[in-house]
């Protein structure tokens, strides 16, 4: 089981996909390409806090990826 | 940052310099609704009210030190730090009357503040009923934000998070040591090898995130593309 995690007002959206159903995934990495295209930074979450790695493209393995939104300078 | 303690006492004392003492009733919480901004409103026995500019990040601090996360445990606790300070207040005469030689000004600014407070009764069930639903809309973002963010972190940041409100991330390529504090900008410290800190840095995500998504997106930054995050940084010295 996958998860996405997207970054938004409410605190985040998560969308759920079963990593072993092929249409699932393909929606995945629809909103995956959807979302990077727009902007937003993917990075596959490691686990128990240890660092993330960013991704450019897809990766159905990833367990967690979360949707950073475009940095801006404060 | 302001406490909540201080708007509790500017707000108790603007009560006890407008006229005699009365017995505190009740504190709310009036949420923002379109142009107007939070306020905290004390209410007391004989119908008074009055209220004041309150920013979210206090309320929320509040909230967070007192672990109270519902409307009516946290207007609970208000009343009781409230009375608490009032009391206070009463017994050591720290009222600072400054119209205390006009005794007419009192007088007419009660009138007018009761008439204020009739006008705002009739409009008020619209207003809460509006800025109710939006208040809770934001604590349950704040809320979900800072459950991600804890989520996230590894065991040694989240005690350091839990202890101090901050926590150390180590840059993905430079092996730099920066400290995230608590905020939602100018909250990001790069530090030198002494743990001094070199520079204040602020990037955010855009969209107006709540400070625990945007804490995560900036130990992400960090971490996984640091280089991006530096460059789009801005840096104080």
């Amino acid at each position: 089981m996958g998860v996405q995690i997207v970054m938004d007002r409410s605190g985040d959206t998560r969308h759920e996909f079963d990593t072993a159903d092929a249409s699932a995934v393909a929606l995945a990495e629809e909103r995956f390409r959807e979302l990077t295209g727009k902007g937003f930074r993917a990075v596959a979450l490691g686990k128990d806090g240890s660092p993330g790695t960013l991704l450019r493209n897809f990766d159905p393995e990833a367990e967690q990826t979360l949707f950073i939104p475009q940095l801006q300078g404060g | 940052m302001e406490q909540m303690e201080d708007a509790l006492r500017a707000l108790l004392s603007r009560a006890l310099s407008e006229g005699e003492a009365r017995d505190l009733a009740g504190i709310t919480i009036e949420s923002s609704w379109q142009r107007f901004a939070p306020r905290l409103c004390a209410v007391f026995s004989d119908g008074y009210r009055t209220s004041q500019l309150l920013r979210p990040s206090t309320c929320f601090a509040f909230c967070e030190r007192h672990a109270v996360w519902d409307v009516e445990a946290l207007r609970e606790r208000l009343l009781c730090e409230a009375q608490h300070i009032y009391a206070q207040m009463l017994q050591e005469q720290r009222v600072p009357c400054e119209v205390a030689g006009q005794a007419w000004l009192p007088a007419v600014m009660r009138r007018l503040r009761i008439g204020l407070s009739r006008w705002r009764r009739q409009h008020l069930p619209m207003m809460e009923a509006v800025g109710t639903r939006r208040f809770l809309e934001d604590r349950e973002a704040w809320a979900r934000g800072l459950r991600l963010l804890v989520e996230q972190l590894s065991p040694e940041q989240r005690r350091q998070y839990n202890r101090s409100g901050y926590f150390d991330v180590t840059g993905g390529v430079s092996g730099k040591q920066y400290r995230i504090r608590q905020g939602s900008s100018m909250n990001i410290e790069q530090l030198d090898k002494k743990g001094r800190r070199v520079c204040t840095l602020c990037f955010t995500p855009r969209g107006g995130l709540v400070t625990g998504d945007v804490m995560l997106a900036q130990k992400v930054a960090l971490e996984a593309f640091e280089r991006e995050a530096l460059r789009i940084a801005n840096k104080f010295y």
